[in-house]
């Protein structure tokens, strides 16, 4: 479970985040809906410990991150909430000097330590799971969007996550490509899989199990779809 | 009015009379140079390298110039009726600059060589010298000659100091050939305080150098006698002889009417062997003695109608020297570099300050400067400390290890710059996408992100390993005998073959960067992210 309360973070005069509370259940799909600026990104971002924040906590699966004014969080402790909350973002971050198999082995190997040749079956099953038994040995570069944001989520799975935060996942995708990645994600949801995801499909939206619209720093509205997305 | 060829103006125009100031001023440039009509004598431009250069040509302690050599060329210049120029140049390039015009006459202790009389002309001698070993007078290995044969009590040979580029170093290395370990230098002065610092077993000077540095040093001994006299002579050009019988006439009434013998006890070089100058005045000259105490070696032997193969393996196991420098630095420099560059750009705000003056103070001072603290200065620092452990790192400063660590400490500057580019060329997704699998900084830095900069500053790394290997002849004035100081001792015995050894030398490090240059080239297509525009 990760529970977000009263997450406040500030941007000189700014306020990004005005206390934020947010509750997700373990096997539950949340949406994350508003217009740009709103602090969606920044909120997931948070979660993760990319950001610090002012005040507040983030609790997600025992490991509690605390506001204090800006400052960093201990390191050990962020390195236990992202093994139990990975993330994958809008422009892939696939690392390009990697095959994407090794993309897919990086988490296992450099954050686990799990031992290569278990590693690199888990990686193969799940790039064939995503519809790229076929791209093992492809660099990056070679790969369409579509393809590489596959190969991101994969890589996250690796790591075996609790939960999953999606940072826009398909906004870099043209609609052919978007559909590809929702649909692993719609696979995804069906398997009980922990997310969150910031969206701008409202189609995905609407097979939230929860839905909450954020405008200015604050939740505006929450609840189940047909409530929020109308 | 000044007025040229009589016809004085009558229109006194403001024109003409510039035309006639202009005429007059280049009608007396061009008399200058014209000794027989000029009312100046052209002046004697004597070449000397007064680096180092006690007794013969040194600054005093006011900074004003002084020695033997500087009387002696004083004296010479009044006999001739002509000033003195003091031209100061490279010890071993000093010939050179006949040929260049830019000097008269080379006074410099050089010695009455057969390969310098082939292409310049001697005068008679001015000074008769012999080969003096000096030690440390608690150094019971080095007692005399003879001792230069054995190793050292550690096992390791002898290191033996000599000048660059002379007889004495000749001598040394036919006699005593792979027997010493021989390092030449540039810089008496730097060789008599490394002896005196016990870093050189001992140094063979010529015995003026000697009996000047035995009294600013009392720890050091003459080892043994003082052997295999020589003479000291100025050469001039060829084309040239009238100057060279003026100068002839001008030592031996130097040497007839005591005037040398002045100048000579001035510094207190005066010996017995000088009462033989006198006989050498009706000899036929240049003469050049056999020497009959002088057991050739193989190598010696070898010395017959091609020198080239002898030269060409010389240079080849010179140019093992400077691979070895480089091969050894290189890496050095580059760990060093990557740790700064990662310290600036990830590191701790208050570790950049200092990390950032490392950079900046070790760019900006000069190479040759840096590998003489190392060298001459830091063992005299860590000495001075008493403590063991320091004294023992002094001891480890050989040449070698000095230089290695010099060049790897300036590179490292500039690897550091490189790496920090490529560090901050990685996009900032990088970093996040590694830390939210839950990999530690440390480990995002090992894994992705360095590994990506490294393959980004390839091409920059590359030049600098090049430039490196060029440079590591700065490494000669820290007495290492690598490929560009072993062409200039070569040439300087050789000197008819100067264009011969330039060629060979250029090849060598030719060879040398190219398969690196090569080498990185491949490298770079193979790791290259082809997600990158141009062709790589």
């Amino acid at each position: 479970m990760i529970r977000v309360s009263q997450l406040v973070k500030s941007h000189g005069p700014a306020r990004i985040l005005d206390g934020v509370d947010l509750e997700v259940q373990t096997g539950e799909v949340t949406a994350l809906v508003g217009p740009s600026g709103g602090g969606k990104s920044t909120l997931l971002r948070c979660i993760n410990g990319l950001e610090t924040f002012d005040a507040g906590t983030v609790t997600a699966f025992g490991h509690t991150l605390t506001g204090n004014d800006g400052r960093p969080h201990a390191n050990a402790t962020l390195v236990k909430l992202r093994l139990a909350v990975g993330m994958v973002f809008q422009q892939f971050h696939l690392f390009p000097h990697l095959t994407a198999l090794q993309n897919v082995m990086s988490g296992p190997l450099y954050a686990l330590g799990t031992n290569r040749e278990r590693a690199e079956q888990d990686a193969r099953r799940l790039l064939e799971r995503v519809g790229l038994g076929n791209k093992f040995d492809a660099r990056p570069s070679q790969l369409s969007g579509g393809q590489q944001q596959r190969v991101a989520i994969a890589r996250t799975l690796a790591v075996k996550p609790s939960a999953i935060l999606f940072d826009e996942p398909t906004s870099a995708l043209d609609p052919a490509m978007a559909n590809e990645v929702l649909s692993v994600m719609r696979d995804l949801a069906a398997e009980g899989q922990t997310m969150i995801v910031v969206t701008h499909d409202m189609d995905f939206a609407k097979q939230a199990r929860m839905v909450h619209r954020m405008e200015a720093g604050k939740i505006t509205r929450s609840g189940p779809p047909s409530d929020v997305l109308g | 009015m000044p007025t040229l060829r009589g016809g004085a103006p009558k229109l006194n125009t403001l024109f003409r009379e510039l035309w006639c100031r202009t005429a007059t001023l280049v009608a007396v440039l061009l008399c200058f140079p014209d000794v027989g009509f000029g009312q100046e004598p052209k002046p004697l431009r004597w070449g000397t390298d007064p680096t180092g250069g006690a007794p013969f040509v040194y600054q005093d302690a006011g900074g004003n110039y002084t020695g033997f050599e500087w009387d002696f060329a004083a004296y010479l210049a009044k006999k001739l009726g002509r000033t003195g120029t003091m031209v100061a140049g490279d010890w071993s390039n000093l010939p050179q600059l006949l040929d260049k015009d830019t000097i008269d006459v080379v006074l410099n202790g050089y010695e009455l060589r057969e390969d310098l009389c082939s292409s310049y002309a001697p005068t008679r001698p001015y000074y008769i010298y012999r080969l003096t070993l000096l030690s440390r007078k608690d150094n019971d290995a080095v007692r005399g000659w003879a001792d230069l044969y054995n190793p050292r009590p550690d096992k390791e040979r002898k290191t033996i100091g000599v000048l660059g580029g002379t007889v004495a170093q000749e001598y040394l290395e036919k006699v005593y050939g792979d027997k010493i370990d021989l390092r030449s230098n540039q810089d008496v002065a730097n060789v008599i305080k490394l002896v005196a610092d016990s870093r050189l077993d001992g140094t063979v000077q010529d015995s003026p150098a000697a009996t000047y540095f035995l009294r600013e040093f009392p720890e050091l001994r003459r080892a043994g006698d003082a052997i295999r006299p020589g003479f000291y002579v100025l050469y001039y050009r060829k084309s040239d002889p009238q100057l060279g019988e003026q100068l002839d006439r001008a030592i031996s009434d130097g040497i007839r009417d005591g005037s040398l013998k002045a100048i000579a006890d001035k510094y207190n070089l005066w010996s017995k062997d000088q009462e033989r100058l006198s006989y050498w005045l009706n000899q036929p000259w240049p003469t050049f003695e056999k020497d009959d105490d002088v057991e050739p070696t193989d190598a010696d032997k070898a010395t017959d109608e091609n020198p080239l193969p002898r030269l060409l393996k010389e240079l080849v196991y010179a140019a093992l020297v400077t691979v070895k420098l480089a091969l050894l630095s290189f890496p050095l420099a580059m760990v060093i570099g990557l740790v700064v560059a990662i310290g600036r750009v990830y590191g701790p705000r208050w570790l950049g300050i200092p990390l950032g003056i490392y950079v900046e103070v070790v760019r900006g001072t000069p190479l040759l400067l840096q590998l003489f603290i190392i060298f001459y200065l830091l063992p005299q620092l860590l000495n001075s400390s008493g403590v063991g452990l320091l004294m023992g790192i002094a001891a480890g400063l050989t040449p070698l290890v000095a230089g290695i660590l010099g060049l790897a400490i300036n590179y490292s500057a500039y690897e550091a710059e490189n790496y920090r580019a490529g560090l901050l060329a990685i996009p900032k997704g990088q970093m996040e996408a590694a830390l939210a699998l839950g990999m530690t900084r440390t480990t995002a830095l090992r894994r992705i992100v360095v590994p990506q900069a490294l393959r980004l500053v390839i091409p920059p790394v590359t030049n600098d390993f090049i430039a490196l290997f060029k440079d590591t002849s700065a490494c000669s004035i820290i007495l290492v005998v690598e490929l560009t100081r072993k062409y200039n001792e070569l040439f300087n015995f050789n000197r008819t073959l100067i264009v011969e050894l330039a060629f060979l030398t250029a090849g060598l490090y030719l060879l040398m960067s190219y398969p690196l240059a090569l080498l990185a080239g491949r490298l770079e297509r193979k790791l290259a992210a082809p997600s990158h525009g141009g062709r790589p």
